[in-house]
């Protein structure tokens, strides 16, 4: 009788404590069960009723059940009063936050980073070198004999007869092997220029990077394996890809580095020519006459070198499709990235 | 370079292989095929019509309506070429058929009101040639409804290859083809041309002198007399327009055809123009003025490589003929030239005189200096063919010093040390003798490998590791997925920069990358700038001596944008000339790396919460105090002050670390910033690189924070209006005791109120020690002295008592 009382209590009060949510219905339910003469006052009133040797366990019962429904209140009561809804503050929090301006690194450079930092987890270290380079460290001593038609490779702007603004970042790998000897496995980023009509798909002026890796036993497939792995690892990894033979001067074999498409997935579209596939880098061994140059023995070592256009790579993973906007800076191109 | 495939496949039988596994065999092979067009393919929709009818467009005059029958059914077209006529075939495009130029797909349509189902086609808009005056007529004999690829034979495939400098034997059919079997393991068929052995009669009709035998090795000529020249027939205009030439006349032609089918590039010259019938190969003495058979006079420099007759020149040799020994229609007799230059003289020559023709685009990548006197016979065989002529028996060779096939030893162990992988020897001697790569001999390591001389690229082991590995496959080396890292020092020369860059970032600065070429006015702004030789342009001529103009450009660029408001940065490296000589070495000129801040325009909007402000000079010297504190500089430059007027800032700032000046900026003058076009106020700054980098301790120490309390106290004196800031601060700090670590001021404030000339200053400061807790009264005693050296030095009156 007693029991099924206690349960009904239990209900109730778990069905009513649910729906409070306001301090006016908490003190309402604190009135209706825990006052003097609320609902578990009045069962303690049935005790006297209960035999004597009843009386003990219900007594158990009956606090067992306040402390019960006690703590189950406590904590509501807790949450109510935390809750904005049941003390409110006079503050419109619609109103706009205060925000602070960051600014950001330039796409190309961001591009750079991301570039580098797979590079250096693979242990290239990274090197620099001017932009106005001599002849020597431009074509010279990267095995473009002078009157050969290589040069015509590379549009060349000429300051005097000694020194040209570079037209890639390669003499970095001569300065690098004049200054120190094997092993050597350094990335090279740097500005080049190329004496080239300004349009949407070419540009005076843009960002490579190169790389170089002499050792004693450097061979065409870890360039392959070296390469694959960057690739995946900046375009994804489910791509395809392959090395064409090519021609470079300080190289030898040269390739070119294809991968799929990912624009099209290999079907063919416009920015692949229809091919399924995108050309993302030159390189190659390098070629023992440049190691004669820089004073190796190219008999006891190796070496490969790669290349690659900052540009045309931001280009393709971010949708550019005309190269001068690099340049321009426009602040609202500049604060997308 | 253009390669028909119907022509190659004169040289190599490649069975029923797919255009598609060609294409990507040469592709593989580094032969690029960089587009190719299969005319079955494009043209397969065009057809063959009648012009039954033709009126006038009755709402253009310049428009045709046209009757055309497709073989089945009548048609009415409208055509806007002047030369379309009744009675005509022409091509015929329905509708739904894709033009090859402009790639469109042709829809039926209404022009001024009358309905055209078709177009008819000029020889432009197919691609067939470059005649866009009017449609092209057809052959009358042929019949209306025919498909075009089988009334003009249109069933070849036209591959665009592109040729590597290091390859020009590939710059011909037979070359293409050589590399097609190597690929496909077939056989090179080469046309049989009988080689006469003697001077024979040819000597009576000339004589060859080479008096400069270094720039050219050999001349081989042909004579064949009595020719007429005429049209070519249709198979050779076909094989020469196919592959992008414009056909002219016979003799020309079959010059022509030779040169892409063997690559040796022929001149054929009028006998009865050369003097003494004499061909003298010399280098000019002096400067000379030669007229080439384009009608151009050119100015040849002394030591040009000249082809003379008896009496004068008659000929650049290897680049262009002249206009003096040119063959015409009454040509009776004529003279094959097919000789070996030497690359560099030809390359020399054609930059000189900016000139590249067919024949020196060969030359100067290295022509087969042994098959002169085979393509002078095939063009002598093929004119006696077309032209009716008869050649005079003999070949006039002159080959003083032979050029004979170098051996190369090549070492198998070399081959795996390259390429990473081991090819089996077999298949490396297979691939050697596809590509005619003769081994002499060889033994258990070695093979000796005799080069040909079409392939002047091969002069080393490792060229030939490249041909093996090429025609080998790339796709055969192996992908290792595991390398070897050496555990040698590693840096990263970016580091520096990547800091800078991270701190101005986070100073709410966007990075911007300029062109660093330059018109002169900008760049010399100021500088004294590097000029470029060859620029492309005016506007880009110089290099920047500094960063200033090119970011204000940027910023003018913006404003006119609508984007006035602006924090920027670069870093970028400048270019300053040091002396008037013309630049021979690394001291006539420095490169320097810069950053440059800017701001202009609102440091914040007019908001809910603040009013709009605008950048000012306190921005930009707290955004550098930051911008320093950051890279652990903060204390260690001393800035230097400026507000003379100069006609480049109103008033600036300078950073120097001792005496040197590491950095230089300010409010820009209005004038500097109306050359801009730019009308608001602009702060920036400039930092050399190197010289910051060099002053950044490159080590940080841990310092415990401070266990003890600090005691604060303020004090605010009127000043009168000229003493700066700075110099109470340093008085202050100079009259107090070392308790006193900080003084920032909190307020300041200006008002008639105050006196005439006069300001308050109002002062915060902070007193502890790192070794014990102050007490009250040491604090008071400092601070009550403090109050009256202020008083007493500047005068100064005490606020608030
Ligand atoms: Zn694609």
């Amino acid at each position: 009788m007693l029991q099924e009382k206690i349960e009904q209590i239990k209900e109730d009060f778990s069905k009513e404590i649910s729906n409070i949510d306001n301090d006016k219905q908490l003190e309402e339910l604190r009135v209706k069960y825990f006052s003097k003469n609320g609902l578990i006052a009045s069962l303690f009133g049935l005790l006297k009723d209960a035999s004597k040797e009843e009386k003990p366990q219900l007594g158990k019962v009956l606090n067992t059940l306040r402390s019960g429904l006690q703590n189950q209140f406590n904590v509501v009561k807790e949450q109510v009063s935390k809750d904005g809804s049941s003390k409110s503050i006079d503050v419109d929090l619609t109103l706009p936050g205060i925000e602070r301006n960051i600014g950001s690194k330039h796409i190309l450079t961001q591009t750079l980073d991301e570039i580098k930092s797979i590079f250096k987890g693979m242990g290239f270290s990274v090197s620099e070198g001017p932009e106005l380079e001599s002849d020597y460290n431009n074509f010279e001593a990267l095995n473009f004999p002078p009157d050969h038609p290589a040069r015509d490779m590379q549009d060349t702007f000429f300051i005097s007869d000694d020194f040209v603004l570079r037209t890639h970042t390669s003499p970095v790998q001569i300065r690098l092997m004049q200054a120190q000897k094997p092993p050597v496995r350094a990335i090279m980023p740097g500005r080049v220029y190329r004496n080239e009509a300004v349009s949407s798909r070419s540009y005076c002026m843009f960002h490579q990077v190169e790389g170089l890796y002499v050792d004693t036993d450097v061979t065409f497939a870890e360039l392959k394996g070296t390469l694959a792995s960057f690739a995946k690892q900046f375009y994804g990894d489910n791509l395809k890809f392959r090395f064409r033979p090519s021609f470079f001067p300080f190289t030898e074999p040269s390739a070119e580095m294809d991968i799929t498409c990912f624009i099209c997935k290999g079907d063919g579209c416009k920015i692949c020519k229809h091919s399924g596939w995108l050309e993302i880098l030159g390189c190659g061994m390098v070629d023992p006459n440049v190691f004669d140059n820089v004073g190796y023995d190219n008999e006891k070592y190796t070496g490969y070198a790669f290349g690659m256009g900052i540009e045309r790579i931001a280009m393709l993973k971010y949708g550019i499709t005309d190269i001068r906007v690099f340049f321009e800076n426009d602040y609202r191109f500049l604060k997308q990235f | 370079m253009k390669i028909s495939l119907n022509w190659l496949k004169e040289y190599v039988d490649i069975g029923d292989m797919p255009v598609v596994e060609l294409v990507n065999s040469l592709t593989m092979s580094g032969l690029e095929v960089e587009d190719y067009v299969d005319q079955k393919e494009i043209y397969k929709d065009f057809i063959v019509g009648f012009v039954k009818e033709k009126n006038k467009h009755p709402n253009a005059d310049r428009l045709s309506l046209c009757t055309v029958s497709n073989g089945k059914e009548d048609l009415q077209v409208i055509c806007g070429a002047p030369n379309v006529d009744k009675g005509q075939k022409i091509i015929f495009a329905p509708v739904g058929a894709v033009i090859p130029k402009g790639n469109f797909q042709l829809k039926k349509a209404k022009i001024r009101g009358v309905e055209s189902c078709g177009m008819i086609c000029s020889e432009d808009e197919l691609e067939l040639g470059d005649d866009h005056d009017g449609i092209m007529v057809l052959d009358d004999s042929l019949i209306e409804g025919t498909p075009l690829c089988d009334a003009l034979n249109l069933n070849d495939v036209i591959m665009e290859i592109a040729i590597t400098p290091n390859r020009p034997d590939a710059l011909s059919h037979i070359g293409v083809a050589r590399d097609v079997c190597a690929l496909l393991g077939k056989e090179l068929k080469i046309p049989e041309v009988k080689i006469s052995e003697s001077l024979g009669e040819a000597s009576k009709f000339a004589a060859v002198e080479i008096e400069d035998v270094e720039n050219c090795p050999r001349y081989s000529a042909k004579i064949i007399k009595d020719v007429q020249i005429k049209k070519s027939p249709a198979w050779l205009e076909d094989k020469l327009k196919n592959i992008g030439l414009r056909p002219i006349n016979n003799i020309v032609d079959i010059t022509n055809f030779v040169m892409h089918e063997t690559g040796q590039p022929l001149h054929a010259f009028d006998l009865n123009k050369l003097a003494k019938q004499k061909i003298i190969v010399k280098s000019t003495d002096e400067e000379t003025k030669f007229t080439t058979l384009d009608s151009k006079e050119r100015t040849l420099p002394k030591n040009t490589l000249m082809i003379c007759d008896g009496e004068k020149p008659v000929a650049v040799a290897g680049i262009m003929g002249g206009e003096n020994s040119e063959i015409n229609e009454n040509t009776k007799d004529i003279l094959i030239e097919s000789a070996y230059f030497n690359p560099s003289s030809i390359r020399r020559t054609a930059k000189v005189l900016q000139l590249s023709t067919d024949a020196s685009y060969r030359f100067e990548r290295g022509t087969n200096p042994n098959i002169t006197d085979f393509a002078a016979e095939r063009a002598a065989n093929l004119i006696s063919e077309l032209s009716g002529g008869t050649i005079i028996d003999g070949i006039l060779d002159n080959y003083p010093k032979k050029i004979e096939p170098q051996n190369i030893i090549i070492r198998y162990s070399r081959v795996t040390k390259l390429l990473g992988y081991d090819i089996d020897k077999e298949k490396i001697k297979n691939v050697l003798n596809s590509l005619e790569l003769k081994i002499v001999s060889e033994d258990n390591d070695n093979l000796t490998v005799s080069i040909p001389t079409f392939r002047p690229d091969i002069e080393r082991e490792v060229d030939v590791i490249e041909e093996i590995a090429r025609i080998n496959g790339f796709e055969n080396i192996p992908t290792i997925s595991k390398i070897s890292i050496t555990l040698d020092k590693k840096t990263d020369e970016t580091t520096f920069a990547e800091l800078l860059r991270t701190t101005a970032n986070g100073l709410g600065f966007y990075e911007m990358i300029n062109n660093p070429l330059q018109n002169k006015e900008t760049a010399s702004v100021i500088g004294t700038p590097v000029f470029v030789k060859n620029p492309q342009s005016l506007d880009m001529e110089c290099l920047r001596t500094s960063l200033i103009p090119g970011a204000l450009k940027v910023v003018s660029q913006n404003i006119k944008y609508g984007e006035k408001d602006l924090q920027l940065f670069e870093i970028g490296n400048v270019f300053n000339k040091l002396s008037d000589k013309k630049i021979s070495s690394v001291d006539d000129f420095t490169e320097k790396g810069k950053l440059i801040f800017i701001l202009t325009g609102k440091s914040s909007k007019k908001q809910w919460f603040a009013k709009e402000k605008g950048y000012d000079f306190y921005n930009l010297k707290g955004m550098l105090n930051s911008f320093e504190r950051k890279i652990s500089l903060d204390n260690v430059l001393n800035d230097s002050y400026n507000n003379i007027e100069s006609n480049f800032y109103d008033y600036f700032i300078q950073k120097n670390y001792k005496e040197t000046q590491i950095g230089e900026g300010g409010k820009l003058n209005k004038d500097l910033l109306k050359q801009f076009d730019i009308a608001q106020d602009v702060y920036l700054f400039e930092y050399d690189l190197e010289l910051l980098k060099s002053i950044i301790p490159d080590k940080k120490y841990y310092i415990e924070p401070l266990k003890f309390p600090k005691i604060y106290r303020d004090f605010a004196f009127i000043f009168d209006k000229e003493i700066d800031f700075e110099t109470v601060r340093d008085f202050i700090n100079k009259k107090s005791s070392d308790l006193l670590k900080s003084i920032r001021l909190f307020d300041l404030f200006e008002h008639e109120s105050l006196g005439r000339n006069k300001k308050s200053l109002a002062f915060a400061m902070e007193y502890y020690s790192n070794k014990r807790t102050l007490t009250e009264e040491e604090v008071e005693k400092d601070f009550r002295s403090l109050i009256t050296a202020v008083t007493n030095k500047f005068g100064a009156q005490l606020r608030g008592n």
